[in-house]
């Protein structure tokens, strides 16, 4: 770890040509890859990154830099090539002590994954894997793999401040795909914790994640086309999530609200949504996935209303973009690791329940598509234009699921979509993933109950919904 | 790192054939958005990344930490992954080939621009797309260049060695008209400055934005398109998963058992040309292997595989060329220069063998709307209605439906407009026949 001396040096070097605030961010990470493929261990290794990052601000700019090198000469080159960016007097005085900030620990306890063996999480992945391959004899390739980081960084900044955080994630991932008569379909799930090696032996149920995983997998194997057309889609919950995600929870983020790039720009307390739609970001959900005790400038998570009945209540904001909004960071200043410089991004993102059961938003919906789960999708920041691949969908008729359907796409546009969700369910879950955006690749959970939105559009290569 | 110290270590510790991959890299960035400096990043960063065969079973390990404890740390960490390995391939650590195409083009030139000259740069080119259009709106552009240094060494004596620089500009921009938004960007990769034609290049950029403005939809159905490069390219580099050996051996690839027949349209030719153009030059793969360029398939008659050393060893050939090691971990395969040849057709006879159709500019959401496995693919674009043989008007918000291997089967015709593209495919215009069009 860089010393309190060192860091206190470089950032009052740092400082001297202008810059209004200096922050070092140091990280260690340890990751650890364990592989099995249809019942071999293909990989089992481990890898250390290491590096620091330097951010200098100056009113709304801000530049960076990251090195591996954490000698005095090599912090020292760092912040000379940095500071260059700005030619003004020293704004700030001397940073003379820096000193360590309490950060709450509000985790549950449980064992770390670094502290299991090997032959441990290969035994838990060969069972898994032998299980889904015994599934169905259809069921070609399978990826069992399980994958720890663990993650170790101090903040120092011209605050005077030192800030110490420990992150470790565990995922369990399952990659598996099915062929058929030239025909392949590929499935992955993959739950992901910060509860350690208990929520894979104890709170995961396996049995039932391998079921669901397997035969899914050789049901949409078997699926007809989707229709494409214009249709009511009821979307499920958990991963389907991963819509309000894209589509509206990154337009929620400073980082496009400040630049004006948002189409929520400007919508404080403004109706965005139907009046069933309620939201947050929560990044204090103790060791969930998308959580932080503190965000990557230091300040403690929170859980920050997004939407209340449809009006817009709030946005996700780190200290320097907030500079732009003339607001103050709400702990969602987030980064994959020191080679990004962080910015605002989501948690923990969901819809909160409404007043349905799932069956009865089904039941209330007499022609469409139940769209159950997505393996993902893209949405343009500046229109809010988005498409989305369903992993899972089958058509609802006469208010009832009837035939499963592959290669259905929903595409849209994220102020319209937000209108048009009609009926929210009661069945609130988390699904966990990475969310890639500028300052690099984040776990992060995505939720909602069961949703309808009563129109979008369907991409699919299957003929006319009413044949179906 | 001393390696000699390195290789004898792993000698000491029971680690018969060592590899050492080390890999320095220094990247300056800088943005401009609506014309101030956003972004200005400067990095500098080391990686070694290493494998070994200990006890006949190959190990991984990778790190960023260069200390006292490194050369440690890398041995143990390949000891425990290569006793953990069940798999009963051959551990080959590869002892080299014959003979390497080296060739330097490293650029002085761009190591001497200064922080201030790339900004004045990005202030150009800012000030020239704006000065275009009135209805042109935030603009973003970024400058990034690398240099990279980077040694592949092994215990049989091999030591290659690649240095080179390059540099990416990319911007992106809005046009605005009434209510209507409509965004474009354009990426441009070099190693020379001063092939970079900045009025070109604004002119491009603005005249892909606002001929998106005020799309219209035409009747839902099944139209013959013209797909421009960068989408061929991007359509290819899936299509081309299917000639990973990998995947043929764990019979996931439809390539399976194809060698030597029509795999796609005979008015294909394609190759992988990795020796051809100084941009994206590379002589060796991740394994130490000689590059070199090779048809893959020609007249839509699948002619190689690509293989890197342990699947060529399992079919008895040799290795293509084609091995990444790049993560730390078993070598997989990747292919990159893939080159399309050049058809006869300019791209307005393209357009006119069309007549009545779509020309299609950019596809989205690949990740989701396109199943590497079936080849299916259910595709978010952007493109225009052609009428008569010519482009008419943008379209709006639309998807494209089919099959890769059934769209690769029909080829109206290829373009004659091959371009060197920023994924280092170089590409022409090619129109199909008989894809799903559905307006959203």
């Amino acid at each position: 770890m860089i010393n309190k001396k060192l860091a206190t040096y470089i950032l009052n070097l740092s400082l001297e040509t202008g810059a209004d605030f200096a922050e070092i961010y140091e990280e260690e990470t340890i990751d650890k890859n364990v592989r099995v493929v249809n019942g071999l261990v293909e990989n089992a290794a481990s890898s250390i990154s290491y590096g620091v990052g330097l951010r200098l601000l100056n009113g709304l700019k801000s530049v960076y830099g990251y090195t591996n090198d954490s000698s005095k000469k090599g912090l020292e080159k760092l912040a000379l090539s940095l500071r260059g960016a700005f030619s003004e007097e020293r704004k700030i005085p001397e940073i003379k002590e820096l000193t360590i900030e309490k950060v709450k620990n509000f985790y549950n306890k449980c064992t770390s994954l670094l502290t299991i063996s090997t032959d441990d999480i290969v035994s838990l992945l060969k069972n898994v894997n032998k299980e889904i391959l015994s599934y169905d004899n259809r069921i070609v390739k399978s990826t069992a793999s399980f994958s720890i980081s663990k993650t170790t960084s101090h903040i120092f900044n011209s605050n005077s401040k030192i800030f110490n955080n420990t992150k470790e994630y565990g995922r369990l991932g399952l990659l598996s795909i099915a062929s058929q008569n030239g025909k392949m379909e590929m499935r992955f799930d993959g739950p992901g914790s910060q509860s350690g090696w208990e929520f894979f032996t104890k709170t995961l149920d396996l049995n039932n994640l391998i079921k669901e995983h397997s035969s899914k997998l050789i049901l949409m194997l078997e699926a007809k086309e989707c229709p494409s057309g214009k249709f009511p889609v009821v979307i499920g919950n958990g991963w389907g999530g991963v819509i309000f995600h894209e589509a509206c929870g990154h337009q929620l983020e400073a980082s496009a609200v400040g630049k004006n790039m948002s189409v929520f720009s400007g919508m404080l307390n403004k109706q965005i949504a139907n009046t069933c739609v309620t939201a947050y970001d929560d990044g204090t959900i103790p060791n969930e996935w998308g959580s932080n005790l503190i965000d990557d400038e230091g300040h403690p998570t929170q859980k920050n209303l997004l939407i209340e009945n449809g009006i817009l209540k709030g946005y996700l904001i780190d200290d320097f973009t907030g500079r732009r909004m003339n607001m103050k960071g709400n702990g969602a200043c987030r980064r994959e690791s020191y080679k990004y410089e962080p910015t605002s991004r989501m948690s923990n993102t969901y819809i909160a329940p409404g007043k349905y059961t799932p069956e009865e938003i089904i039941a209330n919906t007499k022609l469409g598509i139940y769209a159950k789960s997505f393996n993902g999708g893209s949405v343009d920041p500046t229109t809010g234009d988005f498409n989305f691949g369903c992993s899972e969908a089958y058509i609802i008729k006469d208010g009832k699921i009837t035939t499963p359907v592959r290669g259905a796409t929903l595409v849209g546009n994220a102020k319209d979509i937000l209108k048009h969700i009609d009926m929210v369910g009661n069945d609130l879950a988390l699904g966990q993933g990475m969310c890639g955006a500028a300052s690099g690749s984040i776990p992060v959970d995505v939720g909602q109950p069961t949703i309808r939105v009563d129109e979008i559009s369907v991409g699919g290569r299957g003929g006319d919904i009413h044949e179906y | 790192m001393n390696i000699n110290k390195y290789f004898s270590l792993a000698k000491e510790n029971g680690i018969d054939e060592i590899e050492i991959k080390s890999q320095q890299r220094e990247t300056f960035s800088v943005s401009l958005f609506r014309g101030e400096i956003e972004n200005y990043t400067f990095s500098s960063t080391s990686k070694l990344t290493s494998r070994g065969i200990f006890n006949g079973k190959m190990g991984f390990s990778q790190t960023e930490k260069d200390d006292s404890s490194t050369l440690l740390f890398l041995i143990n960490q390949i000891k425990e992954s290569a006793s953990n390995n069940e798999l009963d391939d051959k551990a080959i650590i590869f002892k080299g080939s014959e003979k390497y195409k080296k060739r330097n083009f490293y650029n002085k030139e761009l190591d001497k621009l200064t922080p201030e000259d790339k900004i004045a740069l990005l202030h150009k080119i800012d000030e020239k797309i704006k000065s275009l259009d009135n209805r042109i709106c935030d603009i973003n552009i970024a400058f990034e260049d690398s240099k990279v240094n980077y040694i592949l060494a092994n215990s049989h004596g091999l030591n290659l060695k690649e240095h080179d620089n390059s540099f990416y500009i990319v911007a992106s921009c809005v046009a605005k008209d009434g209510d209507e938004v409509k965004t474009a960007y354009l990426p441009f990769v070099g190693t020379d400055l001063k092939e970079f034609d900045l009025d070109s290049f604004a002119n491009k950029l603005v005249t892909n934005a606002l001929s998106l403005l005020h799309g219209t939809n035409i009747k839902n159905g099944t139209y013959k398109m013209v797909f421009s490069k960068k989408v061929c390219a991007t359509l290819i580099n899936n299509l081309l998963s299917h000639a990973s050996s990998e995947a043929v051996q764990k019979n996931t690839s439809l390539f399976k058992d194809k060698l030597n027949t029509q795999v796609i349209s005979d008015k294909l030719t394609i190759s992988e040309e990795p020796l051809k153009e100084k941009l994206f030059y590379s002589y060796f793969d991740d394994e130490g292997v000689a590059k070199y360029n090779k048809v893959i398939i020609d007249k839509g008659v699948l002619k190689t595989y690509f293989y890197n050393l342990e699947t060529a060893l399992k079919d008895g050939v040799s290795s293509t060329a084609n091995g990444r090691t790049s993560e730390g971990s078993k070598s997989y395969i990747t292919y990159d220069n893939i080159v399309i040849k050049n058809g006869r057709t300019t791209f307005d006879g393209l357009l006119k063998k069309v007549n009545k159709g779509i020309y299609i500019s950019e596809v989205t959401g690949l990740h989701a709307g396109l199943d590497a496995n079936s080849g299916d693919f259910s595709l978010q674009s952007e493109g225009y209605a052609i009428e008569n043989g010519k482009i008419t008007h943008a379209l709006g918000l639309f998807t494209i439906s089919g099959n890769l291997f059934t769209l690769f089967n029909n080829v109206l015709a290829v373009g004659n407009d091959s371009e060197l593209l920023v994924n280092s495919f170089k590409t022409p215009s090619i129109a199909f026949k008989g894809i799903k069009y559905q307006a959203s």
